[in-house]
């Protein structure tokens, strides 16, 4: 039994002369009642395969039959059946938690009865707040639960995880395996190749076609190898020697910590009420060292980081980049600051070329350099075919690659990563943390955040951010043995444990192995433990 | 109808929390409201000039006397013309009347006497007043001195009534007509952006895979700024009425009938170009440009329509505030006119079905292929 069947489906856009091929001569069929994974690299075509199915977007040819529906002529009737969760979910951000919920039942017609969806969401105690004011995790499972109501046949879901932490990436998976019935067949595409993994189908796409249709676990028997067979898949990556970091004008400087945040804090409401974002944050990084943030949405990541640029003040308490006091002296600070934001904040009118050549001046690049120097960047990031592209109209992967170009255009001595490969595609993400790798060897000193667990073990170490306040620092395999040991124990927590010294700790942890711990179950031991 | 009355539901909780539209619907009239009652004045003003008297005959200064004593005029006396040209470039006067040192021996000859009457043509407005005053001043002084022998009696003795407006007071047509800004504001501006955000945010591509169809969408959005328009308009009328005293002699029922019409044509405009062009930056830049720069510079708002070039004359025929400027100045003004009530109803109807099928048959249900 198959929920979807598609014959020889063709999707272009843009003009009939020069067509852009989305989906080519793809066939597939998609059974009912299993969970399907839709993995690919950028624009390999998910989305647009997604919109397609549902009849958001017409096929050019092929046939496509959903749930015996044709998505072309019986869209109106298909939609009673289904439940699609596009990537940008549209929440209305002005309206509470629990008029989305009602707002979505009544277009769906369906009873408004929340209660269950309330507590499995965990979103009880937030309904009346409005969606806007949600931490990103939350925002998907309210976005989640829209979808989920009135028990859909047939649920597909555009990479619901992006962005997401891995706790909350957690309660999704839980939520749909728990609330969906066994007939119901779910269509997931996701970035995370070890959510993937878990699936009972996993379809890889590349270029539009099909390259992959099977068990993920014929396949690959871990997620670690199964991501590397699907890199293979998608024509392998080749680790070459880093030209970025090759290119990089790097002067050692003569400062051994490059970045310390010394008691940083920002507080916000009364004084008699305060709310902490970030409280009593403390840390120093050598020079050369990739340092991790890591945490829960919401946890402070972002406060943090704005803080040590100086783009947000500090309610009190300082951070220093290469021994400058960023509050005292921001403009001289952040001249040694490379800043890539969360959001993409470059100009979208602007062509590559255009936009670098803003920034090298932006940075204070002498004219006269410039244009050497801005070639030499578009040369070495490869964004050589896209020179003359607006930033707007390039694949997600690539306006990353165009964002770091930006911040590293003056090779500064510091590089503030916020999240720079959400919503990225493994090969991308590979490739960038080979650069990144690549410029702390050489010196650079790099401040990263991220959401996947794979990309915390590159850090050499890590800091564990919670409610805006670090809950544990080291090098992986010490957090790791961290959370072992406490699992393992019931004797000790992480409070009794961090009020050891030194000598001690490194005691206990000793004896601990840590072999078969992976980074995801490390945070979530160790959140899990701090919020007791 | 489940599905429509929980999007109209939404819509209204989103205006109610969005502060933007309640400053558009209660705010800006209010402001707009004070401007035109205290800002902007198209009537006569106190205008100072400067004297300069070359005739030292005690009869010509009692004509010097009466520029002082004038309700219109405040006047400056002085000696050269030196000083009257500093003070003319300095704006402390807006004109002059020079009066020759013959002036007086002419009259009494019974000649022809000159009277220079100097204006600021850089300021036309103020220069036609400066000359009427300084003609009517001097006319009533012959009127009163003893050279009323001397002047020929007109023949004609023209009467001039001015009806629905006797006190020629342009508050009375400029703040009803200020109404219609307003009322532009709400339908246009407002409503170009709530389509386009729905695109924007991704909430359509949300509501695309529920049961709503186009016609929910459509209607969805006409009635929730309706009733924002029409609440918006009755407080607009009580501070018309109510609080400026600006007098009406029409039909409450017919005001408020028209206006539902000329709030219909108007959210048409605002949600067709929302729908079209799925921006609200864009969408808002048309809107400005389409719709409020029309309705106060072509509307007969400002500017009376019979006095433009041709072509604009024929282009506001498509312009729906023209309409209602028409329709709301006679009903305040002259009280119900049922010609102008049926013609600018109909045109308003027609417009607004027209526009409501565009918006109807613009709204997409799938994405577009770009």
């Amino acid at each position: 039994m198959y929920t979807v069947t598609i014959k020889n489906l063709t999707k272009n856009f843009g003009s009939s002369v020069a067509p852009v091929i989305a989906i080519n001569n793809l066939s597939l069929n998609i059974e009912k009642g299993k969970i399907t994974g839709l993995i690919g690299a950028d624009g390999a075509g998910k989305t647009t395969l997604l919109r397609t199915i549902i009849g958001l977007l017409l096929p050019n040819e092929g046939e496509i039959n959903v749930l015996g529906f044709n998505p072309v002529a019986q869209k109106d009737e298909l939609n009673l059946h289904i439940g699609y969760m596009p990537q940008k979910f549209g929440l209305y951000e002005d309206l509470t938690v629990i008029e989305n919920l009602r707002l979505y039942a009544d277009l769906k017609g369906v009873t408004h009865d929340f209660d269950k969806m309330l507590e499995f969401t965990t979103l009880a105690p937030f309904q009346d707040r409005l969606a806007g004011a949600l931490s990103g995790g939350m925002k998907q499972k309210l976005g989640l639960a829209c979808t989920l109501l009135g028990n859909p046949e047939f649920l597909l879901l555009d990479e619901p995880s992006v962005g997401v932490d891995p706790i909350s990436r957690r309660d999704l998976m839980k939520m749909v395996r728990e609330m969906i019935t066994p007939e119901t067949t779910v269509l997931w595409s996701t970035a995370y190749l070890d959510e993937a993994h878990n699936f009972d189908t996993a379809v890889v796409l590349d270029k539009g076609k099909v390259i992959y249709e099977g068990k993920p676990h014929d396949l690959a028997p871990t997620p670690q190898e199964f991501e590397n067979k699907v890199i293979d898949l998608m024509g392998g990556y080749n680790k070459e020697e880093s030209r970025i970091a090759q290119n990089y004008d790097y002067h050692a400087p003569d400062v051994e910590l490059t970045v310390e945040a010394d008691n940083l804090e920002k507080r916000y409401g009364p004084t008699n009420k305060p709310f902490y974002a970030v409280k009593n944050n403390t840390f120093k990084i050598k020079k050369g060292e990739i340092f991790g943030l890591l945490g829960p949405n919401g946890a402070g990541k972002s406060t943090s980081f704005k803080m040590m640029c100086g783009l947000a003040r500090p309610t009190s308490g300082t951070a220093r980049i290469m021994g400058i006091d960023i509050k005292k002296n921001p403009e001289r600070a952040r001249a040694n600051l490379g800043y890539m934001a969360q959001k993409f904040s470059l100009y979208g009118s602007l062509t590559v070329k255009e936009n670098l050549d803003f920034f090298a001046l932006a940075y204070g690049i002498s004219i006269l350099k410039k244009d050497k120097k801005v070639n030499e960047v578009i040369e070495v990031f490869g964004l050589k075919e896209y020179e003359n592209t607006k930033a707007e109209e390039l694949p997600l992967g690539l306006k990353q690659r165009l964002s770091m170009a930006a911040a590293l255009i003056h090779n500064p001595p510091v590089l503030f990563l916020d999240e720079p490969t959400s919503g990225v595609d493994v090969l991308t993400r590979r490739d960038f943390w080979n650069h990144i790798t690549s410029l702390a060897k050489k010196g650079v000193t790099i401040m990263v955040t991220t959401h996947f667990m794979d990309e915390a073990e590159y850090c050499d170490r890590i800091s564990l951010f919670y409610k805006g306040e670090t809950i544990a620092v080291g090098t992986p395999a010490e957090l790791k043995q961290i959370a072992k040991l406490i699992s393992q124990s019931e004797n000790v927590t992480l409070n009794s444990f961090q009020g050891l010294t030194q000598e001690e700790r490194n005691q206990m942890l000793k004896q601990v192995q840590h072999d078969n711990m992976t980074m995801e179950e490390t945070f979530i031991t160790l959140i899990k433990e701090s919020e007791k | 109808m489940k599905i429509l009355l929980a999007l109209i539901k939404k819509e209204i909780k989103q205006i109610l929390r969005d502060p933007s539209s309640i400053v558009i619907a209660f705010i800006l009239p209010l402001i707009s409201f004070l401007i035109y009652m205290y800002g902007v004045n198209l009537d006569s003003v106190k205008v100072t000039i400067g004297i300069k008297n070359d005739d030292n005959s005690p009869e010509v200064a009692t004509l010097v006397k009466s520029f002082g004593h004038s309700k219109y005029v405040n006047s400056i006396n002085f000696d050269n013309m030196e000083d009257i040209k500093t003070a003319i470039v300095r704006s402390k006067i807006k004109g002059a009347v020079v009066i020759p040192n013959d002036f007086s021996t002419k009259l009494s000859r019974g000649q022809k006497a000159d009277l220079l009457i100097i204006t600021d043509g850089s300021e036309v407005n103020t220069a036609n007043y400066v000359q009427s005053y300084a003609n009517m001043i001097a006319n009533q002084w012959l009127l009163t001195s003893k050279y009323k022998g001397k002047m020929q009696r007109p023949l004609i003795n023209a009467e001039i009534r001015t009806w629905y407006n006797p006190d020629l007071n342009s508050h009375y047509f400029i703040v009803p007509g200020s109404i219609a800004i307003t009322m532009t504001l709400i339908g246009i501006l407002l409503t170009s952006l709530v389509i386009a955000r729905e695109w924007e945010r991704g909430t359509m591509e949300a509501l695309l895979s529920t049961k709503v169809r186009a016609i929910h969408i459509v209607i969805g959005k006409y009635i929730p700024y309706f009733i924002l328009g029409m609440v918006s308009m009755a407080f607009n009328v009580f501070l018309c009425v109510c609080i400026f005293q600006i007098p009406f002699k029409g039909s409450y029922l017919m005001l408020f009938l028209v206006s539902a019409l000329f709030l219909f044509t108007s959210l048409g405009i605002g949600l067709l170009i929302s729908t079209v062009l799925k921006n609200q930056f864009m969408a808002s830049m048309v809107a400005m440009s389409m719709g409020f720069m029309p309705a106060l510079m072509l509307s007969g708002l400002m500017f009376p329509i019979n006095s433009m070039p041709v072509f604009f004359q024929y282009l506001t025929a498509i312009i729906p505030p023209r309409y209602y400027i028409a329709f709301i100045e006679s009903e305040f003004m002259a009280g119900g006119v049922p010609e102008i009530r049926l013609a600018n109803a109909f045109y308003l109807t027609v417009l607004g079905l027209i526009l409501f099928v565009a918006v109807y048959k613009k709204t997409q249900m799938r994405l577009s292929n770009d």
